[in-house]
């Protein structure tokens, strides 16, 4: 203990240094957690009152135990997946047709606008989006019936509503991750391209085992962010479905925010705890398959 | 790429796959603009069109105030908000981190580090009752301090700096040290003009991405007094009915001022977003 | 966490000290600005009264302001009053036990003739009066006139005319823009109140009790009028094609642009939509209200009240005393008649309505048949709940309707049974 407060003293100037951004980590992150969790262990009706009834995990046994929540959980996961999958796709795909040679020209356009999305606030944009998916009013089915081709079903049918809400995040996100790979694309080392050039590789060939090894950071740091911020969508929802059609984009953090406003904050937290869990696993994992230290 | 010259058929490909994405993406910001002229009766029926059947103006004096508060008011607490929580947060972050990088072993900032990353994976908008409560308990509650250290951190900024400063060669600092110089000598004569550059990425960045938050402002506020333009935008909603064309108008006040910013300082966002993620 | 305790308490007294605006009181409410408009010319009217008071309103969308209202009382940080539809004010209480019971303020109201018993047992929930009534709410069955026009100008009066005039609108082009683009009717539904809600309006509208559950607890869904009501206005959201295919994503809000988009030919007509729908920009007072259809020959059909708005005190209201003089205020002429002017509805009968269309006289006049809501929640606290699996079963039918919708009423009636009898125990 004496040797701790000794270090302390020593190091006080970065203590102090440090001293803000601790208080606000601890302030605004770690107490609010705190908070929740405890909250996840009262019974919801004196969860906010002077002397909270703890229970113990009956809350958590609840949440496991009610379908509509594993059913969320299930679509919360499938979609996280798609729309992860779906996301890195589309980004390498555009980063690698910007890196070849084959655009010269206009290749700041293109960044540009995929890139625009990224900084536009999210509000703003899944409005538009929402109006522009409208199965009768929206500017999507006119466009597709006016050349002759079938209606989307949009967001109003449970058969399409997640592919357009991974569609407009898309929108959203993508931009992101293709920037990143295309900054890990400008930093590999061209000379084993040529060298695979000279003993007879194909352009395929090439890319698969020259290139896209070397975009290995690029992926594992995409995929993590692309599966925090999936596993956690939310404003499109609020903004777009509220959940619907039928339960279809019903995701874990909209179900659980509902449950907010019935007073069910026992369960809510529960639930929000279960997702953070799986969202610190999956994080995990995923650095981990990827060859490094989180804590680095 | 070297070699075989590109067939002329697969540059056209390219230049077609790359210009229809684009238009695409682009898409619904000229929609955004185009409706924000259209009365809802004609963005019903012709939702195609790509200008406007008047440019009439007087949507923007309609929507002069909304929910009893004038927009202007809006777009100052979206300025003020912005510009000040970034500027914490630099301030913040860039102390912090340099602290972290260079004392990783010192006594709970292992831990700092970690509470701050596990904060960063939080589903945020579960925390609706206890941020309330903290702020509550803290006084903070409906006060524009409350919004704007709330949004002072985040993990794109830290991650910039950590990274930056890492990269510092530890000759340049003892060197310094050797010369008698004290930590606090070293970082405001030494570390500091080195981090000018990357200062200026973050605090662009961060005044980007803190401009497009609404739920903890939503929460934090007790009156609309202290909404900013996205909570605004979301809140258009009332029980008697909402404006569409209204709506329109004010996503396009509220995506504008970002917009530009954003492609008047470009190279500095993307190359910044991007490097904090690939070597970080 | 005991630290954490002592540090509110810390906080608490510092809150406490805090210099108080004695004179100011904060009202938060859902009407938007002409809610806005409404409270700024009784906070003119309340200072002729007391001098120096000032009346502050804020409005949020009904999603936030529950959110709000409920974790402001639980955090001692409540405003002074609170205004909002009957139903949401008892679901506060519920949940947080703290909304003053009037009654004693109530009886020393002098001018209160006005109230009817109903009223009264409205604003009355497990005892304790937690409203003063303020608006009752009509909603009447509303059709676009010049499209009526155009289709012999009748107005509907049964569920065959109804069906007849949807067909009409949809496929006819009411609107002469050449374009295949309108719809019979303007519904919603994406929160079980907005699909439910809109069930209540067709029920009681023509002539039922008891959408989902009557005083007893017995679930009514299944019972042959019932059934048969049920089974139409499925419906009409799905083989009838009469609404628009997105409907089922719908809330308030996008029902509200579709019809003052003009792309539906029906739609409900709330005492507080006239006053906008006149407007130039809006509908330009092109729509005629009227009851809701009547599904069988012997049932009298009618407007609703769906709801009754009044205002509630927090117990931790900041100016109690002046909240409480504010509340019996508004049930004065002079509030009063402001309300009507502004929201389009009120209690008393004594208003002068000769400055409103003919559109707001409809409901300021009360002119048409009127009927009750039967406001379960007042009686059933598990109805929340309930009315919630309800409104996610019939979404299910909707998204993916059957072939025959009685078998699916059955299964429906019987779930709700189990669920209900399930809720009931707890």
């Amino acid at each position: 203990m004496t040797a701790v407060i000794h270090i302390i003293a020593r190091e006080r100037v970065f203590y102090l240094f440090v001293l803000p951004f601790a208080a606000l980590t601890i302030l605004f992150g770690v107490w609010p957690i705190l908070l929740s969790v405890q909250v996840s262990l009262t019974a919801s009706a004196s969860a906010l009152g002077a002397s909270p009834k703890y229970i113990g995990l009956a809350n958590y046994v609840a949440v496991l135990a009610d379908p509509l929540f594993v059913a969320s959980l299930w679509r919360t996961l499938a979609y996280t997946v798609l729309s992860v999958a779906a996301n890195l796709a589309f980004a390498l795909a555009f980063a690698t047709l910007l890196d070849s040679s084959l655009i010269r020209r206009g290749n700041l356009f293109f960044r540009l606008a995929l890139f625009l999305p990224v900084i536009t606030p999210d509000v703003a944009g899944y409005v538009v989006w929402r109006w522009l998916y409208d199965r009768s009013f929206g500017a999507i089915n006119a466009a597709l019936t006016s050349i002759g081709l079938p209606a989307f079903g949009g967001l109003s049918s449970p058969d399409t509503a997640m592919a357009a809400l991974l569609i407009a995040e898309l929108w959203h996100h993508a931009g992101f991750y293709m920037i990143i790979f295309f900054a890990n694309l400008a930093i590999r080392d061209r000379s084993l391209e040529e060298a695979a050039h000279i003993d007879g590789a194909t352009t395929w060939q090439r890319w698969r085992y020259v290139v896209l090894p070397q975009l290995r950071p690029a992926l594992v740091i995409n995929t993590v962010y692309a599966m925090i911020q999936f596993l956690k969508t939310f404003t499109v929802i609020v903004v777009m479905t509220k959940g619907g059609p039928g339960d279809r984009t019903n995701f874990v953090s909209y179900y659980a925010y509902q449950l907010f406003d019935q007073a069910r904050y026992g369960e809510a937290t529960a639930m929000a705890t279960i997702l953070f869990a799986i969202v610190i696993v999956l994080s995990l994992t995923a650095y981990k398959l990827g060859d490094r230290e989180p804590g680095r | 790429m070297t070699a075989k010259p590109t067939s002329r058929f697969a540059q056209f490909a390219a230049y077609g796959v790359a210009i229809t994405t684009s238009l695409l993406f682009l898409y619904p910001y000229w929609w955004m603009l185009v409706s924000a002229f259209r009365s809802t009766r004609e963005i019903l029926s012709a939702p195609l069109r790509l200008l406007p059947e008047t440019l009439d103006f007087s949507i923007f004096t309609e929507i002069g105030r909304i929910g009893g508060v004038d927009l202007s008011t809006y777009v100052i607490n979206s300025i003020v908000i912005t510009t000040l929580s970034t500027l914490v947060g630099v301030i913040v972050t860039a102390l912090g981190a340099y602290a972290m990088v260079r004392r990783p072993k010192a006594p709970g900032f292992t831990f700092l580090r970690y509470g701050f990353l596990v904060t960063i994976m939080y589903p945020y908008m579960l925390l609706v009752i206890p941020v309330y409560i903290v702020m509550y308990k803290l006084g903070l509650l409906g006060s524009y301090a409350g919004i704007i250290l709330f949004l002072a951190l985040g993990p794109i900024q830290f991650f910039l700096f950590e990274q930056f400063f890492r990269a510092i060669p530890s000759e340049v600092i003892e060197a310094a040290m050797i010369d008698g110089a004290s930590e606090w000598q070293v970082l405001t004569r030494i570390v500091l003009p080195m981090a000018a550059p990357i200062t200026a990425t973050v605090t662009l960045i961060t005044f980007l991405l803190n401009w497009s938050q609404w739920f903890p402002i939503l929460i934090i506020s007790r009156s609309p007094d202290t909404y900013t333009l996205p909570v605004a935008l979301l809140s258009m909603n009332s029980e008697l009915g909402s404006n569409f064309q209204g709506i329109m108008a004010l996503a396009v006040i509220t995506t504008l001022p970002v917009a530009i910013l954003f492609l008047l300082a470009q190279k500095r966002v993307m190359e910044g977003m991007a490097s904090g993620a690939v070597k970080g | 966490m005991g630290n954490l305790r002592n540090l509110l308490a810390a906080a608490a007294v510092l809150a406490a000290t805090l210099p108080a605006t004695a004179q100011q009181l904060t009202v938060w409410h859902d009407l938007g600005d002409n809610g806005i408009k409404w409270f700024e010319a009784l906070s003119a009217e309340f200072a002729k009264q007391k001098a120096g008071a000032t009346v502050r309103s804020q409005s949020f969308p009904t999603d936030q302001w529950f959110g709000r209202v409920i974790s402001a009382i639980n955090t001692n940080t409540a405003p002074d009053l609170i205004f909002n539809n009957y139903e949401r004010v008892i679901r506060i209480q519920d949940q947080t036990g703290k909304v003053v019971d009037l009654k004693s303020l109530m009886d020393k109201v002098p001018d209160k003739g006005f109230l009817s018993e109903d009223d009264m047992r409205v604003a009355t929930y497990k005892g304790r009066q937690i409203i003063i009534p303020i608006q009752r709410v009509q909603m009447a069955f509303g059709v676009r006139k010049s499209w009526l026009d155009k289709n012999g100008g009748k107005f509907p009066d049964t569920w065959e005319d109804v069906k007849k005039l949807a067909v009409a609108f949809r496929d006819n082009d009411p609107d002469a823009n050449g374009k295949a683009d309108t719809f019979g009717l303007a519904l919603e539904a994406a929160k079980p109140r907005d699909l439910i809600h809109i069930l209540d309006l067709f029920m009681f509208g023509s002539g039922l009790r008891h959408t989902l559950v009557d005083p007893d607890g017995k679930i009514t869904v299944d019972e042959p009028a019932h059934a048969q009501v049920l089974e139409e206005f499925l419906k009409t959201y799905t083989s009838y094609r009469f609404v628009a295919p997105d409907t089922i994503n719908h809330s308030f809000a996008e029902m509200y642009q579709v019809i003052e988009g003009g792309r539906a030919g029906m739609f409900r007509v709330g005492d507080w939509n006239v006053k906008k729908w006149d407007g130039a920009n809006v509908l330009g007072g092109d729509f005629v209200s009227g009851p809701w259809p009547k599904f069988a020959p012997d049932r009298q059909n009618a407007v609703v009240i769906a709801g009754m708005r009044g205002v509630a005190i927090p117990e931790n209201s900041p100016n109690k005393a002046l909240a409480q003089e504010f509340a019996a205020f508004m049930l004065s002429k002079a509030a009063q008649q402001a309300s009507l002017e502004n929201i389009g509805a009120g209690v008393r009968k004594d208003l002068n309505v000769s400055k409103l269309s003919p559109r707001a006289q409809f409901f300021a006049k009360a002119e048409g048949r009127l009927v009750a809501y039967d406001f379960p929640e007042s009686v059933h606290a598990f109805y929340p709940e309930l009315e919630a699996a309800y409104h996610r079963k019939l979404m299910s039918g909707i998204a993916n309707p059957p072939a025959d919708w009685k078998p699916f009423i059955a299964e429906t009636a019987k779930e709700m049974r189990d669920l209900a009898a399930k809720l009931s125990k707890k």
